[in-house]
């Protein structure tokens, strides 16, 4: 339901968001008196008071809410909020950088979506511009009409499928992707605590209060992001129609969210190492104005950890713009030089921090009876030589695999030992070039680039690795030459 | 060339009061550190118990390294900074211990800034910001009316741009 201009329906006429944003929003409130009400003695005037602050919170969401419209215009959208702090906050079209929808448990209780609004601005990357909730249908609607106006001619409707993606994910596909696109120094560090856990168990004969701390570590840092990614992956669904790119996924709240593929910065193809093991990499974007505010990953991901082969037909399938044929060049001797040196730096400094504490517990541990009085004495050296090791081993295969490749549109950093990734990225979107030569870089002759993009974080910086000053030099010249030439459109690169 | 005082590879060095300004900057910083020295030899041996003495020498030569820097970098920052601006871009290097090569395409030029804080108005320094969209790069310690002719300089040259682009759509 849009009119002529592709502009949403009810523009100019000012509009409520839906009620139950009063109930979404005071339901934290309840929930930290709740927990006040339990904690506290039955009796005096406590609960009156919690009561009545209850009470109050939800009588401010109500005002909040009735005094607060969103008015759908010709050129913007004005959200005003007619309070004791009076705001009003207008979003042109013009700016939009994304109007997505998603749902929580609480939105499908009361049959609404949130519809969030995101301007292209690197400063307030993080958090959406506008966060509205409204019925399903509305929002819909309203998204419906605002996606024309952003990206073009093309309307979004559920009775208009796509063409059907050459590549499905089921939710195998889903379980692999949370359990092992987590980075591998985080399961590490979380497979410690387990092992740790373990062992406090062992040697305990029960259920101690250690073991318990080291298994919520491991809880924490390995089994909940793994949970977290299977539940927003869920379902998941990539495609592309035209310019935009469109994503649905979600199994408790779900997501659909679209953006113009010259929105992307840049592509990241990653192979954590037991993606590697099974053959698979994913791939994420780096798009600004997607952000949903609830503190999810940002970088949208256009195919969840996927066969090579798969993963590189929906790359060509979904962003072709950043395909290219390759010639990476490897890092020159000089870059070995400085690696070795740097491991050498850090394994001097590991040994030197771990030589009283090993000191210690070998002298503690010695005179322990049976297998512990074996083995214990030795673990900290033992681990502290494994850690030098896998310095040593880290640095030569990341001298092997750093790659840099400058192309004619596109260039690409490979970094990596044990997690790798291949960043593809566009000259035209490169806000600022860094070259620079640490001390022992400089006597072997090498240097390191910084290249500053827009990203889904607002700025941040993908580095490469050690190669020639003159060489790393090459992208902020070609960067240059393609605005002075012309070949860089300032139409298609808006921020 | 952007103005007088270029060398003739076009980029131009600091004013000689930069050192000061860092030396003032540092000593600061020095005195800062030293007082929380004082503070752990005279305050923390209880909390320390038998490493009280290790800390002690720990710190000390942390404070002989920070004064060796701090006498050796604001000359050796003063000698290699250097900064050129011209129609297309903002070239800067300058590092004492890493040595940065930062260029920035005026293109991307989102806002100038022109910053003082007490030391550089004391010296009448001032510290030009250019922020893009990914991020920013300073040229620091300008006299003060040096700083004002590159910030209008900029500007100029981001009106310049921004008033030859005729609005169309994209492509055409």
């Amino acid at each position: 339901m849009t009119d002529d201009t592709g502009a949403p329906a009810r523009h100019g006429e000012p509009i409520r968001c839906h009620p139950s944003i009063v109930v979404e929003r005071s339901l934290s409130g309840i929930v930290v008196l709740g927990i006040l009400v339990m904690q506290a003695p039955i009796g005096g005037v406590l609960p009156a008071l919690l009561a009545v602050l209850f009470v109050g919170l939800v009588l401010f969401n109500y005002r909040q809410w009735s005094r607060t419209t969103v008015r759908f215009n010709e050129a913007d959208v004005v959200v005003e909020r007619n309070t004791l702090f009076k705001t009003k906050k207008t979003l042109p079209y013009a700016k939009m950088a994304s109007v997505n929808i998603n749902r929580g448990v609480l939105n499908r209780v009361f049959r609404t979506a949130r519809l969030q609004i995101n301007i292209n601005s690197g400063s307030g990357a993080t958090v959406p511009e506008a966060v509205l909730t409204f019925g399903e249908e509305l929002a819909e609607e309203i998204r419906a009409g605002m996606a024309e106006r952003l990206y073009g001619s093309e309307t979004v409707s559920d009775e208009e499928e796509p063409a059907e993606p050459t590549v499905a994910f089921s939710p195998a596909d889903v379980i692999v992707h949370g359990l092992f696109s987590v980075s591998t120094y985080q399961t590490v560090f979380g497979f410690a605590f387990l092992a740790c856990s373990v062992f406090q168990l062992y040697t305990s004969a029960g259920v101690g209060g250690g073991a318990l701390v080291s298994l919520l570590i491991f809880v924490v840092v390995q089994v909940a992001p793994s949970v977290s990614l299977i539940a927003h992956y869920y379902n998941y669904r990539v495609y592309r129609r035209g310019e935009t790119i469109y994503l649905e996924h979600g199994l408790i709240r779900t997501y659909r969210t679209s953006f113009a593929a010259s929105r992307i910065n840049a592509v990241r193809v990653k192979r954590t190492l037991a993606a590697r093991l099974l053959g698979r990499s994913c791939i994420e974007a780096e798009v600004v104005g997607l952000a949903s505010g609830s503190g999810e990953s940002l970088r949208p991901v256009l195919c969840l950890l996927k066969d090579d082969a798969a993963q590189q037909r929906l790359l060509e399938e979904l962003v072709p713009e950043f395909v290219y044929d390759r010639n990476p060049e490897r890092q020159p001797a000089g870059a070995r030089s400085v690696l070795l040196v740097r491991a050498a730096i850090a394994s001097f400094a590991l040994v030197l921090a771990m030589a009283w504490p090993s000191l210690y517990v070998y002298h503690a541990a010695s005179t322990l009876a049976g297998a512990a009085g074996v083995v214990l004495p030795w673990v900290l050296p033992l681990a502290t030589a494994l850690a030098v090791l896998a310095i040593s081993y880290a640095t030569l295969v990341s001298y092997q695999i750093t790659k840099f490749d400058a192309g004619r549109d596109l260039f690409t950093f490979v970094n990596g030992a044990v997690d790798r990734e291949t960043v593809v990225m566009n000259y035209d979107k490169v806000q600022m070039v860094r070259v620079e030569r640490g001390p022992v870089a400089r006597i072997f002759g090498v240097a390191r680039g910084k290249v500053y993009l827009l990203s889904a974080i607002g700025g941040a910086s993908v580095s490469s690795g050690y190669f020639s000053e003159e060489r790393l030099g090459v992208i902020g010249e070609t960067v240059m030459e393609r605005i002075a030439s012309g070949e860089y459109d300032y139409r298609k690169n808006r921020i | 060339m952007f103005s007088p005082g270029a060398g003739t590879d076009g980029y131009r060095r600091l004013d000689r009061k930069c050192m000061l300004s860092m030396y003032i900057d540092y000593a600061v910083w020095y005195l800062l550190l030293l007082a929380a020295y004082f503070a752990v030899r005279t305050y923390a041996a209880g909390f320390l118990g038998p490493y009280h003495d290790a800390v002690g020498y720990g710190l000390v030569l942390v404070l002989a390294i920070a004064l060796v820097y701090i006498a050796v970098a604001p000359p050796v920052f003063y000698a290699r900074y250097r900064y050129r601006i011209t129609d297309d871009r903002i070239d800067v290097r300058y590092g004492v211990l890493v040595i940065r090569h930062i260029l920035v395409p005026i293109e991307r030029v989102h806002q100038v800034e022109i910053a003082r804080g007490p030391i550089n108005n004391l010296l009448d320094l001032a510290d030009v910001t250019i922020t893009t969209a990914g991020g920013e790069v300073s040229i620091r310690y300008l006299e003060v009316d040096e700083a004002e002719k590159v910030a209008d300089r900029l500007n100029d040259l981001i009106g310049k741009m921004l008033r030859e682009r005729v609005p169309g759509p994209a492509g055409a």
